[in-house]
């Protein structure tokens, strides 16, 4: 590690010289070279169907999108496609077993992400927001560990933390890699209790500060009401004014140390702010005197309840299967979740197990995240994820840790129906090479994709109609045209 | 110019607009029209109420907040109104309940917007009907025939795509849902915008937009308004009212950008503003009692803004219900004593919507408030 740069740009300098360029422009040398280049050079054989078949489906659902590639080698794994199919998710749901160096050295000059919370206050913190930004469109667009980065969008989306709330800035960077990453596949009481205890989020829902200290002290209840409504239970699943309130109760006491003295970002239990009182939650009564551990009592009734069961199977087939995803479905995923007492694997391997799963193909609006890094995978796109390729992002109102309100950006495509202008300019920007710091090769990606029509196959998961393969010819630029396509807003 | 402003304007012509205003995260009503002769409020308020030297009196038991002050102008003339203790029926006191349900217009498919666009007399269906000003359309305007999503005029533009969009077109013809729909807008509104962007905007009157994303957004719209390109409704949101923690520091730059922003486009619109009307709204005010952090928590009863568009104004509308414990909702929460519904039905009545009152609000029988005098 170089310590002259890591100083550099601890101390401030950077990001001064960042923000002094205007839009971000970067010293030279600073940054890494651009990422993303293809791995192999092809040929590959594009999908050969006339609808999306299994194979194109589930890259379009456990990735952001197919490289060049992609469709060969899953469809490889399998003499059927249902066997390839089934490899293929078994694969992705055991990242850890996925080789990803490439990946994690195009990440490791974000150095400041993996500081220790203490050092992260030292950033600033514009820097450490624009590091975070880069560093999760990267990720998403190199990694090859696919599932787990869907799902940790997911996550981010659910127990979402807005950076522009006081700490929130610093404490985020902590948040994604200790609270989300770790637990993205993992089992879902160990995520809610560790996002229950995340700095970022006693920040954000101010938990922090909520106590009572001297008679007469009301509890603050913003983090108690989104923990039954949205991290566990869901709204009108039967749990009343009341019990927000009990719950508030449960957590007094527990806050951030924020002083800019020692060990601040440190969480931590004061005995004193706690309402050690008896309690009465969900129907179950908690008995006075129980402290620091009020806080596992109350995760403990809501963690595998089964209405946090239904409410997280409804997003979790809202995300792969439909915006009104089928009851069956999300009944199964529900038993599945409860069966495995939370365990995301289990529950997941469920739902791409499921009928419904295969049933739904091509229906669903991609978000704008996941259109551009789609793009960037499906053309091999070089980038440094830099400023003019957020902005994209921005404009479409989807940039990452950007979300105010803590239900997270929304999955369902209504929300997203007005970016279509922004997808177009983005398309048309990108098939230019007119994204500074983004750049594709157009005639390798055409050599690795044989012909036109399996260039059209690639970027659209079938075999092109006769209308599209003409419009692609009279447009003049058929890789924009793709990219702005009905069918390419689609997965 | 002229073939442009006619090509523009299309039959939009005498088209009045409707502008609404989301304060999203639950605006305190407490905060910006205090009750300041209601005896309770500085007793329930010990270290948050807006002592009566500081506010602004309007009408001998209520005032603006000082910082609400720029909208003074307006009320003294009567084209600004107030309406206290208003909000909905939904006492989930949850931000994304309480905005779907007021958004939908009630238990209802699509939103309120959506459906009084649908429904009104002789509906354009103009690409510029309906303008979200942001980045997303918000939920209220689900359903409507079309609407376009817009920060500035200098967006919609997509220069050297001509070849493009003309082969983009008949692909997303052939799609069938809301993405084929959403194109034909996108496609209509860039065109019909091309001449107008050229044309530099300066605001009339003297108004003064400040440069931040609210008075922008209202600087956008009254720029379409005069352009008159046919707009009907104009949506956009001033988040960030959720004050549970510090109250004073969250909203006080809100209450600045709020009053600036309407006091510029009221001075901007000028004689336009009888065409015009805005309408301000939040999901719900806050908790009247304190918290121990120096904020308030999700409660019931807000304020409601109405100004323009031939309102009596100069009044604060609504019975007030107190703020004594047996009058106080649920937990410790203003009344909702005006439905908003009741608020909004004869605005949307004047807006040309008055026989289809029952499928903008289905399920609800308006008694409207008297808005008009």
């Amino acid at each position: 590690m170089n310590v002259t740069r890591r100083s550099f740009l601890k101390w401030g300098s950077g990001a001064a010289l960042l923000a002094s360029a205007g839009c971000g422009e970067v010293p030279p040398g600073l940054l890494a070279p651009w990422f993303g280049e293809p791995e192999e050079k092809g040929p590959f054989a594009p999908p050969r169907a006339d609808q999306v078949d299994l194979i194109a489906h589930g890259l379009n659902r456990l990735t952001f999108g197919a490289r060049p590639g992609d469709y060969e080698r899953v469809r490889a794994l399998g003499l059927t496609e249902e066997e390839a199919l089934a490899e293929f998710v078994e694969q992705q749901l055991a990242p850890e077993r996925i080789d990803d160096a490439r990946c994690e050295r195009a990440l490791r000059r974000f150095e400041c992400l993996t500081e220790p919370l203490g050092e992260l206050f030292e950033y600033q913190p514009g820097f450490l927001l624009q590091e975070m930004r880069r560093a999760t469109v990267l990720r998403a667009t190199l990694t090859r560990r696919q599932l787990a980065e869907v799902m940790v969008q997911f996550w981010s989306d659910h127990f979402n933390v807005d950076p522009s709330k006081g700490d929130c800035q610093w404490l985020k960077a902590h948040d994604d890699r200790e609270v989300i990453r770790p637990h993205a596949l993992g089992r879902f009481p160990a995520l809610l209790r560790a996002s229950a205890l995340s700095p970022a989020m006693l920040w954000y829902l101010d938990g922090r500060v909520n106590r009572v200290e001297h008679p007469g002290d009301k509890p603050n209840e913003n983090y108690a009401r989104e923990l039954l409504e949205l991290h566990t239970l869901g709204v009108r699943s039967g749990y009343t004014q009341t019990d927000v309130m009990e719950v508030a109760r449960c957590l007094t006491g527990w806050t951030v140390r924020s002083e800019a003295a020692f060990r601040k970002g440190r969480v931590e239990f004061n005995a004193k702010r706690h309402d050690d009182g008896a309690k009465e939650v969900l129907g179950h009564r908690l008995p006075a005197g129980g402290g620091a551990r009020d806080l596992d009592r109350v995760l403990d009734l809501v963690a595998l309840h089964p209405a946090t069961a239904r409410h997280l199977a409804t997003k979790l087939c809202r995300r792969f299967l439909a915006d009104t995803p089928p009851q069956s479905a999300v009944s199964a995923v529900s038993e599945a979740f409860l069966q495995s007492r939370g365990d995301l694997r289990a529950t997941l391997r469920h739902l791409f197990l499921t009928p419904e799963f295969r049933a739904t193909r091509g229906n669903k609006f991609k978000r704008p995240f996941h259109f551009v890094v789609s793009s960037l995978r499906a053309t091999a796109a070089r980038t440094d994820a830099g400023p003019a390729l957020l902005d994209y992002l921005f404009r479409m109102g989807h940039a990452p840790f950007n979300y105010p309100t803590p239900d997270g950006y929304p999955e369902e495509s209504l929300p997203w129906l007005g970016t279509l202008l922004w997808r177009w300019k983005f398309a048309l920007a990108l098939s230019e090479n007119g994204i500074q710091g983004t750049k594709l090769q157009l005639e390798p990606l055409r050599r690795s994709l044989t012909d036109r029509a399996g260039l059209v196959a690639h970027f659209l998961g079938r075999r092109a109609s006769s209308d599209e393969l003409a419009s692609c010819t009279r447009s003049g630029n058929d890789l924009g045209l793709l990219l702005a396509s009905p069918a390419f807003q689609r997965c | 110019m002229a073939h442009t402003q006619a090509l523009l304007s299309g039959n939009g012509d005498q088209r009045q607009t409707l502008v609404v205003v989301f304060l999203r995260g639950g605006a305190d009503g407490l905060s910006l029209v205090p009750p300041l002769e209601d005896a309770d409020y500085p007793k329930l308020r010990p270290r948050l109420a807006v002592s009566p030297k500081a506010a602004v009196p309007l009408d001998g038991f209520f005032g603006l907040h000082p910082l609400l002050g720029p909208l003074l102008p307006a009320y003294r003339e009567g084209a600004l109104a107030v309406v206290h203790a208003t909000g909905s029926e939904d006492n989930t006191r949850s931000h994304f309940e309480a905005q779907d349900f007021m958004e939908h217009g009630g238990l209802a498919a699509g939103g309120w917007l959506g459906r009084f666009l649908q429904h009104r007399t002789g509906p354009t269906r103009g690409a510029l009907a309906a303008v979200a000003v942001g980045r997303e359309l918000p939920e209220c305007l689900r359903g409507a025939p079309s609407a376009a999503v817009l920060q500035s005029l200098e967006d919609f533009a997509m220069p050297g795509s001509e070849s493009l969009l003309r082969e983009l077109e008949p692909l997303y013809a052939a799609e069938r849902d809301a993405l084929g729909q959403s194109a034909r807008d996108t496609l209509n509104a860039l065109r019909r915008l091309e001449g107008l962007r050229r044309a530099p905007y300066t605001p009339a009157h003297g108004a003064q937009y400040a440069n931040d994303a609210f008075a922008q957004g209202l600087m956008q719209t009254a720029r379409l308004i005069k352009a008159r390109v046919g707009l009907e409704a104009a949506s956009i949101d001033l988040g960030g009212w959720d004050s549970h923690f510090t109250q004073g520091t969250l909203i006080e730059p809100l209450m600045t950008r709020l009053a600036n922003g309407l006091a510029a486009f009221h001075r901007d619109l000028g004689r336009e503003m009888e065409r015009t009307t805005v309408v301000v709204m939040t999901e719900f005010g806050r908790r009247v009692y304190e918290n121990a952090s120096f904020g308030t928590d999700h409660g019931r009863g807000s304020v409601m803004f109405v100004m323009g568009g031939g309102v009596k104004g100069g009044r604060v509308l609504g019975p007030w219900p107190g703020l004594k414990g047996e009058s106080l909702d649920g937990p410790g929460d203003l009344a909702v004593v005006t439905n908003y519904r009741n608020v909004l039905a004869p605005l949307l009545a004047r807006h040309g919507a008055a026989h289809a009152m029952d499928r903008v609000f289905p399920g609800f029988a308006p008694t409207p408030l008297d808005l008009y005098g």
